[in-house]
């Protein structure tokens, strides 16, 4: 009976006292969003193509990534500048509801910070020729790649796959450009270059095919505060449906 | 029925003769000794986590280079692990690098006002000096005591009100005396012509010179020897009606004009080349490498010719997202193209680069790709580019071309 009693008031305690019950904590920001029905968003803009400065507003990538999360949200989205120093800052201070700007998890934030799902991989990708197609760094074996020197592709064939593989012969070149030319004039067998210079130099050449994923990641999050927990499940449910739908590919595409 | 027991207290009786009989008490108890087994097992498994790394200062380096012009940033004033002080240290000599700038917070310093603690900056001068490393101590920020109170005004932690300039030469005077001998300067305040470095208002060179002058004189007051850098400006063309931020250009010209010159025996200056190439053209409207040379023309025009300069942040990043960053493989070229520009003007003596590790990478995406070294000590091929430079070794990195098209083609 004893054990009844306690196992009831316990499941009381959580119903009354969980995240957004009557006397559990709440989610001022998201009361606030729905109220005034506007939502702040920091970006960084210095990032081509994710984010450029105009003189109207940033454009690019991220901020129609958080334009179309404050039209889902049905509230209208203000976008707000910062440099580098101060993103963090800005909504540790409650003066963003959440920032993009190629951030990547950071755990030694996570305290306080949610870091949303992906929404793009910019990491090194291959670009082979489309009649002889190299989807995998695997299949390099014995094989030649084209990197852009000193970049993360670069460090990548050499750190991991150079030892991993029985032979591999690293090409680099300055530019990205130049290692993915190198592929259409036959000189390499593929080019492991960064994934956005890839989509790119990609989409104007039919000849070229990029591999099947990045072969080292460098997934970009949305970055929120923790405690915002119903502002959280709502910007991860509208990144759950513009992937399942359509629209983060359709984003993507218009900017890369 | 337990009878009781004359020599047992009376409560203890009742304890036994009927709570022992509840389920309720019976896994109370079974759970204590659970928790006792729990915190046993802790108590046993405790030691055999590893020890912290033993840090060994071992004899003394030399740094061996043949171009003393490379200097390096470093960032370790948060950085609390002393391995990786030292480890970081010794990265910068084999790099070929002989001088780093580092910071060395107020506040770090004298959390408490009159109680100076200098353990953390203690640890820092011990390895470097144990690494042959010559020091550029950069002095700046503003313990939450010298600043008004919140409810008062909001400030960030580098404002400095007036009534503390008197305060802040005290802390420069203590840190000479404590570390003249070791440093080879002290730079007084950081980019003071942008208004986040000056407490979120308006920049003042004026009242900078006046600190400059405080802190130049209370640092002479204990070592007459030691270098006083000034300046310390941020390269910017804001000019715009309501911008808090100054040009560093004019910035410098009101210094002079506020009679600085007789205040700072070195000015130390940053320039960054953004998406320019090191040899362009300097031009007032542009943020480029080589426009330390309008700094230099001020400083021509002051009579000011013999003073050096030490370029104590620069360099380019290789972000390849940035809008004013350039490719990795650029950067190893424009950077070792600078460092011989350096080399060649009689006024300049170093080139620090920025940065060479950030204890913690992800805190700033920006720094991540400045620093040579990656927090968890990842080298970057600009790293061994610079140190292939500094002591002449042979280039690390072949560059493949495009085969040019043959007219068959």
């Amino acid at each position: 009976m004893g054990v009844v009693i306690a196992v009831g008031l316990a499941v009381a305690g959580y119903a009354l006292t969980r995240p957004g019950a009557r006397f559990g904590r709440q989610d001022g920001t998201w009361h606030r969003v729905q109220v005034n029905g506007d939502l702040y968003v920091g970006v960084i803009p210095t990032y081509e193509r994710f984010a450029e400065w105009t003189p109207e507003r940033p454009v690019g990538l991220e901020a129609d990534i958080a334009l179309e999360i404050g039209r889902r949200l049905g509230v209208e989205t203000s976008l707000l500048i910062y440099s580098d120093d101060s993103l963090y800052d800005a909504l540790y201070k409650g003066e963003t509801d959440f920032v993009l700007s190629g951030l990547q998890v950071d755990p030694a934030r996570a305290d306080w910070v949610h870091f949303s799902r992906p929404y793009f991989d910019a990491g090194p990708i291959l670009v082979s020729r489309a009649e002889a197609p190299v989807m995998s760094m695997r299949a390099l074996d014995g094989g030649t790649v084209a990197v852009e020197l000193a970049s993360s592709g670069h460090v990548a064939a050499e750190q991991q796959w150079q030892r991993r593989l029985k032979s591999l012969d690293i090409r680099p070149y300055m530019l990205p450009e130049d290692a993915m030319q190198a592929v259409l004039a036959g000189e390499v067998d593929a080019a492991l270059v960064d994934g956005v210079q890839a989509r790119l130099f990609v989409a104007d050449h039919v000849e070229l095919v990029m591999g099947d994923e990045a072969v080292v990641a460098e997934e970009y999050v949305i970055a929120l505060r923790e405690a915002d927990f119903r502002l959280v499940e709502e910007v991860e449910r509208a990144l759950d449906e513009m992937h399942a739908d359509g629209t983060l590919d359709e984003i993507i595409d218009r900017w890369l | 029925m337990v009878e009781p027991v004359s020599d047992v207290p009376l409560f203890v009786m009742r304890v036994s003769s009927h709570k022992l009989s509840s389920p309720l008490l019976f896994s109370l108890l079974r759970f204590a000794g659970v928790l006792v087994r729990l915190l046993v097992l802790v108590a046993v498994m405790r030691p055999l986590h590893p020890a912290p790394p033993r840090v060994v200062l071992g004899p003394p380096h030399t740094v061996e280079t043949v171009h003393p012009v490379v200097c390096a940033h470093t960032r370790l004033t948060d950085e609390v692990e002393e391995w990786k002080i030292q480890r970081t240290l010794s990265l910068v000599r084999e790099m070929g690098a002989g001088t780093i700038v580092e910071f060395f917070p107020w506040p770090y310093a004298e959390s408490e006002r009159g109680t100076y603690d200098w353990a953390h900056f203690d640890r820092i001068m011990r390895h470097a000096e144990n690494q042959g490393l010559d020091v550029i101590a950069r002095l700046g920020m503003v313990p939450g005591w010298a600043r008004p109170p919140a409810e008062e005004k909001i400030t960030n932690a580098n404002y400095l009100p007036d009534e503390h300039f008197e305060t802040f030469a005290q802390y420069v005077a203590a840190f000479v005396g404590r570390y003249g001998d070791q440093v080879d300067a002290i730079i007084i305040w950081n980019e003071p012509n942008l208004s986040g470095e000056w407490g979120e208002r308006a920049v003042d060179p004026e009242a900078y010179t006046w600190l400059l002058r405080m802190s130049y004189e209370a640092a002479h007051a204990v070592d007459p020897d030691v270098v006083v850098m000034g300046g310390a400006l941020a390269p910017t063309t804001d000019a715009e009606a309501g911008s808090l931020n100054m040009s560093d250009i004019e910035f410098l010209e009101r210094m002079y004009a506020a009679e600085a010159a007789g205040y700072f025996d070195v000015l130390a200056v940053h320039t960054y080349g953004h998406v320019s190439a090191p040899q362009d053209a300097p031009d007032p409207a542009v943020t480029n490498f080589r426009r330390i040379e309008l700094l230099r023309e001020i400083m021509h025009r002051n009579g000011d010719d013999d003073k050096p300069v030490v370029i104590t942040e620069g360099g380019w990043l290789d972000d390849p997202r940035s809008t004013i960053g350039v490719r990795p493989g650029q950067r190893i070229t424009y950077t070792l193209a600078a460092f011989e520009m350096v080399e060649g003007w009689p006024w300049a003596e170093h080139l620090c680069i920025w940065n060479f590790r950030l204890p913690l990478d992800l805190r700033s995406r920006r720094d991540a790709y400045y620093a040579l070294v990656s927090s968890d000590f990842y080298i970057k091929p600009i790293y061994y580019a610079i140190q292939a430079f500094a002591r002449e070794w042979e280039n690390p990195y072949q560059l493949w071309t495009i085969a040019e098209p043959s007219a068959a083609d």
